[in-house]
Formats: structure tokens, sequence, C-alpha cells
């Protein structure tokens, strides 16, 4: 696959302005990108997402460290490589409130050196695509928040680069928006042969349309890996243990000890016993523990897991088995 | 051709902005008129009138250079603070035509729109006065272009200051009183003065309007100080924004307010 963004070594620090304590928001971080892909850039608050998302647009200087967009060192040629990449940073706020849906499309295109005329077209194109066309000559100010959202991202489109970074861009957007935003986003990457690099905090949208994931923990890359491959790869490790009768204290205290990460719990009829196995063939050690006391089983399932369960569990430190 | 596009887009969203804040623009105009109500009020009633005539045309002249002055100097500044603020100056700075290309286009935009409103300004204030100045356009053109790509490179060290620290009102406010004095003490007061940014062009201007003379009196020497002084001060203010860009760059200041 062709690498349209390559990031390496990428180390950026602050100094903050009262106590001049250094902070590093990002270390060594290292991943590309790959053409007509959707990558989702994962991270809890404060981990470098924001940083790294700057880095690539051009907007921040790293300390160390190079990132290439189509092979262009971007510090070195900045408005070279910015012709390959356009984002939607701050969603809403990055459009001119007192200018129609069709003004602000015709100001950015022009920002780029594009002519009215040449982009009639195109505007009509993506605003037949962002269901805008009845609201072109609003001003953005009246537009709901999903309206503006939507026309974020089609601002970003017309600038005609191979790769849209966009920063949340189903906050605060109503159910139904949002999984209409979500579908644009696998069309323009279907029909229009683009890349997407995705930054949010909505685990729904990453497991939904990304296809590759990068989590970003304390300013490292934690996790660089297929979000299907991800989730089977807990997937398989949780197992959940449905017992006709209950566990006694001395086989909890086995299962603690040998599986830490365990949950159990009893109801009038049952008991459930939920494990993390770090290898598969770790559930004879379960079954020798049940032993104990000829324990019945009633049902073994492995358990759904959800994405959010997944993120959580990296962010925890739980990525280096994951890794294996 | 990019360029021509870029000037185009901004001239047109300057000419839409200022027809949606309609209000904001005739409060403006406005209030220019009545000041300068006030400073020829003063004049009239209160200064000798052996030397009315000339101190109004004076006023005038100068009055309408500080208006021009402030519109395009604190305007760099102004813009970059109002898109910090909006959450849009981030967006530009990820254009490959490069922020000080588009704060540029339309700075000569909003002059060129701040431009006809002053020239009506200024008939209404010669009406207004009964003291009609020397308007030579082809004199005052080529002077009115230098003066005012000087003009732009202070622009540009504001815009510079802008981008790194956001909050400069306090600085604008000082400025004001910075500008009035380069527009209203003439060149003649001290030869220092020639090194200042657009005072020379202020001084060519009132020579033309008010002293009735032509391109050729004016003679090649000052039109060259002029150039080499509007030159300097636009490459000086180039050189220095691309620094504060780059400072905001490293130190993560540009989306920030």
């Amino acid at each position: 696959m062709e690498k349209i963004i390559e990031i390496n070594n990428l180390t950026k620090s602050y100094r903050k302005r009262k106590s001049k304590e250094v902070i590093q928001a990002v270390k060594n971080v290292a991943f590309n990108v790959y053409k007509g892909e959707i990558l989702g850039l994962l991270g809890p608050n404060g981990a470098g997402k924001t940083t790294t998302i700057k880095l690539i647009c051009g907007l921040l200087y790293p300390d160390s460290g190079e990132i290439k967009i189509k092979g262009i060192p971007n510090t070195v040629r900045r408005l070279e490589s910015l012709q390959h990449i356009s984002a939607v940073l701050e969603g809403n706020r990055n459009l001119y409130w007192r200018l129609t849906v069709r003004e602000n499309l015709e100001y950015f295109a022009g920002n780029r050196g594009r002519s009215r005329k040449e982009v009639k077209k195109e505007i009509d194109e993506l605003l037949q695509m962002f269901r805008l066309k009845d609201k072109e000559n609003e001003l953005v100010n009246r537009l709901s928040r999903g309206m503006q959202q939507k026309l974020a991202i089609a601002v970003a489109m017309l600038a005609n680069t191979e790769v849209l970074l966009l920063d949340e861009p189903t906050l605060g957007l109503d159910v139904q928006t949002g999984l209409e935003v979500r579908e644009i986003l696998k069309s323009i990457v279907k029909n229009y042969h683009r890349t997407i690099i995705i930054s949010s905090h909505d685990m729904d949208v990453i497991q939904d349309i990304c296809n590759r994931t990068v989590i970003i923990n304390q300013g490292t890359v934690v996790i660089d890996q297929r979000v299907d491959e991800l989730i089977k790869l807990f997937e398989v490790r949780s197992y959940r243990l449905t017992l006709t009768e209950p566990l006694s204290l001395d086989q909890q205290k086995a299962i603690s000890a040998r599986f830490p990460a365990n949950e159990y719990v009893e109801d009038q009829a049952h008991s459930y016993l939920t494990v993390q196995l770090e290898k598969s063939e770790d559930i004879y050690q379960i079954f020798q523990v049940l032993q104990l006391n000829r324990t019945p089983i009633d049902s073994i399932d492995r358990k759904a897991i959800r994405f959010d369960e997944v993120f959580l569990k990296i962010i925890q430190g739980d990525h280096q088995y994951a890794m294996d | 051709m990019q360029w021509i596009n870029l000037f185009r887009a901004n001239l047109r969203k300057e000419y839409l902005e200022m027809k949606r804040y309609l209000p904001n623009t005739i409060a403006l105009v406005l209030t220019f008129y009545f000041i300068f109500l006030g400073l020829f009020g003063v004049i009239h009633f209160f200064g000798d009138p052996s030397t009315q005539d000339a101190n109004i045309q004076f006023v005038i002249v100068n009055y309408i250079f500080w208006f021009l002055a402030l519109s395009v100097i604190q305007m760099f500044g102004f813009e970059i603070v109002n898109e910090a603020i909006r959450g849009t100056l981030e967006q530009l700075s990820m254009s490959p035509m490069g922020i000080w290309r588009i704060l540029s286009t339309r700075l000569i935009a909003s002059t060129i729109i701040y431009g006809i409103i002053i020239f009506v300004l200024l008939i209404i204030t010669m009406l207004t006065a009964g003291q009609w100045l020397n308007i030579d356009i082809l004199s005052i053109f080529p002077i009115f272009v230098l003066t005012v790509f000087g003009m732009y490179g202070v622009g540009l060290m504001v815009g510079g200051l802008a981008i790194v620290y956001k909050q400069i009102q306090a600085f604008l406010q000082i400025l004001q009183f910075l500008l009035a004095g380069l527009t209203f003490i003439p060149l003649a007061a001290s030869p220092f003065m020639y090194f200042l940014p657009f005072v020379i062009g202020v001084d060519l201007v009132r020579d033309i309007m008010i002293g009735g003379q032509t391109l050729i009196d004016i003679g090649w020497l000052p039109l060259t100080i002029l150039f080499i002084n509007a030159f300097v001060y636009f490459i000086a203010g180039l050189l220095f924004f691309n620094y504060c860009e780059r400072m905001a760059m490293k130190k993560g200041l540009l989306g920030q307010y």
C-alpha cells in the first residue's frame, strides 16, 4: 500500500507559561498513513492527540522527528506539503458565520487560489452530497450545528487534497446527523478515493468507519493496529462461565490469585465468572479450580467486547499482551 | 492566477462582511465624520483667523491619512485576533498560499474599499469646511501606493505581535496616538523623520494637495527616499511576521486566544 503520510520519531514539548515546567506532549511518535484508508487517532484527554494532529497539519513545529506528506517534509517545504492535506480542526468554528453556505465554500476555495468559476460545479456536487443544496444561500449562523459540521467537512473536501484530517467530526451531533456524517465519510473514501484521519472520542464511530487505529497515551503510540484485529485479540481472551452452584471462598481466592482481572457475581439460580486469559490454554487452570469442589458448569461463552472496552484496557496498560 | 483568485476571494469577503455588518460600517464612517467636525469647529472658532484656511487644509489631509493608517496598520492585528477568536486562524494557516499572502490580499482589498469610503469622506469634509484641496490623481496615486506599501510593512509587524501575543488591544490603543504623531508632525520637524514609516509619503501628499505641487515639482530625490523607506519597512514587516509565525508554531500559540 502506498504511504501518504510518514511520521518518524516525532517529539514535541511545551514550556508552561508560569512555572516554566517542560511538558513532553509527544515522545518518539511514529506511524504511517496509507492511501485510501480511514485511520482513527485515539487517546484520552491530554494524551498528545491534538499535538500530533497539529504537527501533521504543519501548525506546529516538532522539536525533533519528521513528517512527510506524499514524500514532502512538512517542516522544510510546509506550503508545498499543505497542497495534499486539509483539515477540520474546530468543527463549526472553522467557518465564517456571517457568510452564506455557498460563500464560505467559495471563499475557502479562493484561499487556495481557486476561482469561483472553477469550483462552481464541485460546489454544486458537494451541496448535493452533504444535503445542503436548499441551504446554500443561508447564513452559517442560522444553520444547525449538524449542518455547520457538514459544511466544515465540505469546505475541507473542496480543497481537493488527498488527505482529510477531521478532529471530532461527530462531536455534539444528534444521532441522525452523526450517522449521516459517518455515511458521508465512508462515501468520501469509496467514491472520491481520499484518505481520512479521524480523531475522536466516539468509539462507535471509530469501530464503524475506521480500518485502522493508532492509540496515543501519555505522548507515545501504544497501539497501531487494524480495528477488527484489535477487537478479535481482546475478544478471544474474554470468557464468561455460567455455573449452577456458587464458588467457595477458597475457589474465589484461587481464581483471583491466577486471574486478577476477573469478575464474579451470583444470583439465585446461577453464578457467573468472567475472566481475561492471557493464553487460550489458561482456561484449563479455571477447570482445575472448579474441579476442587466439582462445581458444575452450565455454559462457557466468549464474551463480546465493545471497542470502548478495548480502548480502556489499552489505556490502562493492557496493551502489552495485545501487541504479542 | 492563484494570486488573483486569492485577491478576488478576499475582496469579495471584505465587501460581503462590510455589507452584513452595515450598522458597524455606518457607525465607523459617522464617527470619522463627527471627529472631523469637532476638529474643524475648534480651528474655526478658536484658531487664528489669519492661518485658518491653511490649518483646516492641513487637518483634512492629516486626518484622512490618520484614518487610513489606522485602518491599514491596526487591521492586520485585529484580523489575526478576530480570526483566532472565531477559530478560523488555523484554517487560514493551512492554506498552501500562506497566511501572510491571505492577510495581505485581504488588506489590499480592504484598502480599496476603505479608499473609496475615504475619498467620499474627503469630498464631504471639503464640502463641510468649504476648503477645496488640489486632488491631482496622477501625482497623488504613485505616492499614495508607496505610502500604503510602507504602512503594510508596519501592519505586518503589528500582525506578527498579534499572532504571538493575541491580546494586543491595549497596544493598538497606544498605537493610535503614535500614528497620529506620524501623520500630523511635518517632515521638516526633524531630519530623523525621514527614517520613520510613511511620514515622507504623507508630507509629499500634503505638498500636492495643499501646496499644489506636481510630481515634477517634487523631483526624483524625495520619491526615491519614499520608495526606499516603503520597501525597507515592507520587507522588515514581512520578515518579522514570518519570524513571529514560526515562533507561534514552535510554541503552539497559533490557534490559542
